[in-house]
């Protein structure tokens, strides 16, 4: 690898084990007790507190206040990897909104306009209802396994203006059982059973959903923004049918969901290994952020292994920042970008909402059974639904 | 015998059935033969030749034939077929119309793409790595523990057996937990096995059946040779190796078919101890690219994933359907 | 007539040396693979399970002895009632649907003259298939859009799209299916073998008799066949109450929990994703969920105990 070259040209005492990993609550400890975990590994933002929590991971305060940029942090984006002493454990390298994803080619198909996709829910109603009734392939689609459809029911219940937990840390309770998540399970209830516009299959999670858009059978999806990246490396998208808008938002509370990917150094690293560690961070992750030549030279690396370069992201330093990385990269850039103008403009002006902090994973578990029923059952009663997957969280809460 | 010793003996049949066909002729038949069925059966099965040749009942038996035919053919071979043919067919025609044949032409590059770009000779050459040190390390202890149960029988012989058989009784489901975090942390070792393969060959080695198979052909094993053997100064070692192991070929064949089809089957253990998908096998690997990776693509490695235990299978065919299939049948 | 059984039976030994010269020391290292692969990762584990069902156990630090209070957790998880009835169900369905076609099968099987090698071939080539690879392959077949393949088949016979598994009701039916059909072939065989040795004479003296095809199978056939069949009775109850790979890979347990079984609750207690795993409560539950097939085994042999004396 081209970054690990130039790295170990630069610190010659540091050698670099690239290593392939996938991160998996699942397994993590496992790895972490059976010494396989990489001392560098990544982590989505909803884990990175219980890690910090478990004592899993090492502080790197001190390290990253010697970098150059550390001033420049947006600080949201820093209080995600911080404790509550303010300590650092671990930094964002990149950061999504969930967008609407949607498939220009089946809306030219169905009468719609790719180039002005669907503003408001009913919209997206309209749309894939259209969809359905002309190309026979589901209009909209929805994760509901793997823990995505708690996620994306999460991400749904912002557009609508709900939220799933109130307070934090030790006084925290859930909510999951309030005015937006409801309305956004009604809204999926009535395209499912009285437009009959999400198609005949609905155990979907993230991977099975990328892969049903691409090959063309979902019309709309709602999934992070940058999905595009792994559409194109691992599904063989199209690059012209693809279409990438902002979520409608509804109501006052409505925000949309933002999370992205935390780099971190194991807890069990020697202090000789987490400096080497936020050395490669800095190298690799983040200076291509911050600095033109690192930037042009990701950028050119990437357009020549054929990988996707420009997919919008949200700002880890700030907007100018962002606007300054993109025109440095502007020549490189191979993705459809004027087909993601929308999401691109409009993205910033949307209030973003974090991921709810407690028992994450576990609530978005019992969410894909709620989901799963809305989907399955005609007579699903939403209400009961709700009140049940609530009381299920704050016993889990109260439980630790 | 009472019950419960009949029902443990389920196991056991299969090695009775075993020693009679491969019992060597030097030993002159020391056991009972079962009386040869074959030509008896050939007119003597629940309907008589006299109905036979009733009018109603020889199309009766034909009708049922054939259409025991079309459903074997159907129904069992069918999927496998639709697997051949879909694996070279292309995506868009699998998604749409299934049953066609080939109307975009027919895609062979689906198996090249799938050897290599989506590596599936790699995962393939793990899963044969997996099959032959399970079977090395099956065939070893089972043959040791089996020669000294059986032949060596010191005097906890009996106790080490029962614990063995032990085994038989106790659900797979309990060891799951508790045999990973033994491999996560070897006792006396200390050391961790997992994301080795040695922590899939190791566990392998404990299979009761594969012991139970050894002893009891083992115990049947003419006495007279071992005797002259022994006064013929062969210590245990050298009766293990220079006379027991060469009459036992039948016995080591039937247990190697049945370890490397297991090993080739094994799913959910390796999905738990081979974490770095550098390492695992097609069992575990193919759930995970499914996603991933095209359909028509997929659809050939999938195909790729079942051409050994095929192949085992029908080159193999005897010791899956004679007597020994039926314990291969219980612990597959 | 008692077989010569192959011993090599040295005398008791009465001092080390004389043991060692007896073989005693070489039986002891070439028994020592045996006890140490089976100590370490049969009978240590089995003990550990035992002991782990009273701990609460993370990776991080050490065991910590709670008492009953993972068995506490588990009856307390409203996903325990859900996974048990689910299981019963898949028990059952397997029970109606897949028990009686082995038997059919072999049945008519036997009365083959000629190709009886060729058929079992055909019978037994789904069991060889490895379990991932079948069930990938059917969860293509089981797309719920008009073009999946077996609607596809459905619609041969004018039938509408069925949703398979993804709908609560179909889902379980559909697991069954897969499940059957790569089972059911090495049932076949079994049975094809125990239906071969069947004693010509009963069917001769039947024929006397004047009875009819469905008399002797009801009077000679079935009865000569009672102990395997209740073998295999009790051997695929124990089997199906353990189903984990068809609702692992299928469904993963749903939709909406319809399919999870309570091997797939024990393996997400374990291994699910959202924190470290909760061994305490798995270990607990697969205890119980032992001690259960081992007092089902108990009463089946109690009651059939009369059946199967032949």
């Amino acid at each position: 690898m081209v970054q690990v070259e130039s790295f170990e040209a630069k610190y010659p005492w540091i050698t670099v084990e690239p290593s392939e990993y996938e991160w998996d609550p699942a397994t993590f400890s496992a790895q972490v007790a059976g010494g396989t975990l990489p001392t560098l590994f990544q982590v989505p933002f909803t884990d990175i507190q219980g890690l910090i929590a478990g004592g899993q991971v090492a502080d790197i305060t001190d390290l990253v206040a010697e970098l150059p940029y550390a001033d420049a942090f947006n600080p949201n984006i820093l209080a995600v990897t911080q404790d509550d002493a303010g300590r650092l454990y671990g930094l964002v390298t990149a950061a999504y909104g969930i967008g609407l994803h949607y498939n220009r080619a089946l809306f030219e198909q169905a009468g719609l306009d790719p180039d002005s996709p669907p503003q408001t829910w009913e919209e997206v109603r309209e749309a894939a209802a259209a969809i359905a009734s002309e190309t026979g392939v589901a209009g909209y689609a929805q994760m509901s396994q793997a823990n995505t459809g708690g996620w994306q029911l999460t991400s749904l219940s912002y557009n609508f203006g709900g939220r799933l937990e109130d307070g934090t840390g030790d006084t925290v309770t859930s909510t999951v059982d309030n005015p937006g998540t409801r309305a956004a399970l009604e809204f999926l209830q009535a395209m499912r059973w009285e437009d009959d516009s999400l198609g005949d299959n609905f155990l979907y999670d993230w991977g099975t959903i990328n892969q049903a858009f691409a090959a063309g059978q979902v019309g709309m999806y709602t999934s992070g923004s940058d999905v595009y990246n792994s559409l194109v490396t691992e599904n063989d998208i199209d690059p012209e049918s693809y279409g990438l808008s902002v979520l409608p938002l509804s109501g006052g509370d409505a925000g949309v969901l933002a999370g992205g990917t935390v780099v971190a150094v194991k807890s069990t690293a020697t202090p000789g290994e987490v400096d080497a560690a936020v050395k490669w961070l800095d190298h690799f992750y983040l200076a291509k952020l911050v600095d033109e030549a690192a930037a042009v030279a990701d950028a050119q690396a990437l357009a020549e292994s054929g990988a996707p370069v420009g997919t919008p992201a949200l700002p880890i330093f700030g907007e100018e920042q962002l606007a300054q990385s993109d025109a440095w990269v502007a020549d490189y850039v191979n993705v459809p970008l004027d087909q993601m103008s929308f999401f691109k403009e409009n993205i910033l002006s949307q209030a973003l909402v974090p991921e709810p902090s407690a028992h994450t994973q576990e609530m978005y578990a019992i969410l894909d059974s709620v989901i799963q029923a809305v989907m399955t059952d005609e007579n699903a009663d939403i209400a009961t639904l709700l009140q049940d997957a609530q009381s299920q969280v704050n016993a889990l809460i109260e439980q630790s | 015998m009472t019950d419960l010793a009949r029902r443990s003996s389920i196991t056991e049949e299969p090695a009775e059935g075993l020693s009679e066909d491969w019992h060597p002729t030097a030993g002159g038949g020391s056991k009972e033969m079962a009386p040869d069925r074959r030509s008896e059966d050939a007119d003597r099965s629940l309907v008589s030749i006299a109905e036979r040749r009733q009018a109603g009942i020889k199309w009766g038996l034909r009708l049922t034939f054939g259409l025991l035919l079309a459903g074997l053919v159907i129904v069992g071979l069918g999927p496998l077929l639709w697997l051949g043919k879909a694996s070279i067919s292309t995506t868009q025609d699998t998604l749409r119309a299934p049953f066609a044949f080939w109307p975009s032409g027919v895609d062979w590059q689906n198996l090249v793409t799938a050897w290599t770009e989506a590596e599936i000779s790699r995962y393939f050459m793990n899963t044969v790595w997996l099959a032959i040190g399970a079977w090395l390390v099956q065939i070893f202890v089972a043959t040791t523990g089996g020669y000294v149960l059986a032949v060596l029988k010191p005097r906890y012989a009996g106790l080490l057996y029962g614990l063995v058989l032990a085994t038989l009784f106790v659900p797979v489901v309990v060891l799951l937990v508790p045999l990973f975090l033994t491999v996560l942390d070897v006792p006396g070792l200390g050391i961790s096995l997992l994301n080795s393969y040695w922590g899939i060959w190791l566990p392998a080695g404990a299979s009761a059946f594969n012991v139970i198979l050894m002893k009891r052909f083992f115990d049947n094993l003419p006495g007279e040779i071992l005797e002259a053997a022994r006064v013929d100064g062969a210590g245990p070692f050298r009766m293990l190796w220079s006379v027991v192991l060469p009459m036992s070929r039948p016995i080591l064949g039937v247990v190697s078919v049945f370890a490397i089809l297991a090993a080739w089957r094994d799913f959910l253990w390796p999905l738990l101890v081979l974490l770095d998908p550098a390492i695992q096998p097609l069992s575990v690997r193919l759930p995970l690219i499914r996603d991933t990776v095209e359909l028509d693509v997929f659809l050939a490695s999938l195909l790729v994933s079942t051409t050994i235990p095929i192949l085992l299978f029908l080159g193999f065919q005897r010791l899956f359907l004679r007597g020994p299939g039926l314990a291969g049948a219980i612990k597959g | 007539m008692t077989a010569t059984r192959a011993q090599a039976r040295w005398s008791r030994p009465r001092s080390v040396r004389s043991w060692v010269k007896r073989g005693g020391l070489s039986a002891l290292v070439l028994v020592l693979p045996l006890v140490l692969v089976f100590g370490v990762f049969s009978w240590f584990p089995i003990v550990r399970a035992a002991v782990m069902s009273f701990q609460t156990t993370n990776l991080i630090s050490d065991p910590v002895w709670v008492g009953l209070h993972n068995f506490q957790r588990v009856f307390a998880d409203p996903l325990l009632l859900t996974a048990i009835r689910n299981t019963v169900y898949f028990t059952l369905l397997a029970l109606v649907f897949g028990y009686p076609i082995p038997l059919i099968l072999a049945a008519c099987m036997n009365e083959l003259r000629r190709a009886k090698g060729f058929y079992s071939v055909l019978a037994y080539l789904p069991v060889v298939v490895p379990p991932v690879a079948t069930i990938l392959l059917w969860r293509i077949f089981y797309d719920a859009g008009p073009n999946g393949a077996f609607n596809t088949i459905l619609s041969w016979f004018g039938l509408g799209p069925w949703p398979w598994i993804q709908s609560q009701a179909s889902a379980m039916p559909s697991l069954v299916l897969v499940a059957t059909w790569s089972a059911a072939g090495a049932t076949v065989i079994i049975y094809l073998a125990a239906m071969t040795s069947i004693r010509g004479e009963l069917y001769d003296a039947a024929d006397v008799d004047g009875a009819s095809i469905p008399q002797k199978i009801w009077n000679v056939m079935l009865p000569q066949l009672r102990y395997v069949l209740l073998v295999t009775l009790i051997l695929q109850l124990i089997g199906t109450f353990q189903v984990f790979m068809e609702p692992f890979l299928l469904t993963n347990g749903g939709p909406a929990n319809s399919t999870l079984t309570v091997l797939l609750l024990i393996y997400r207690y374990a291994f699910g994703s959202g924190g470290t795993g909760d061994f305490g409560a798995a270990t607990a539950l697969s205890l119980m969920l032992a001690a259960f097939l081992a007092l089902l085994s108990w009463i089946y042999l109690r009651a059939t105990r009369s059946w199967s004396e032949t």
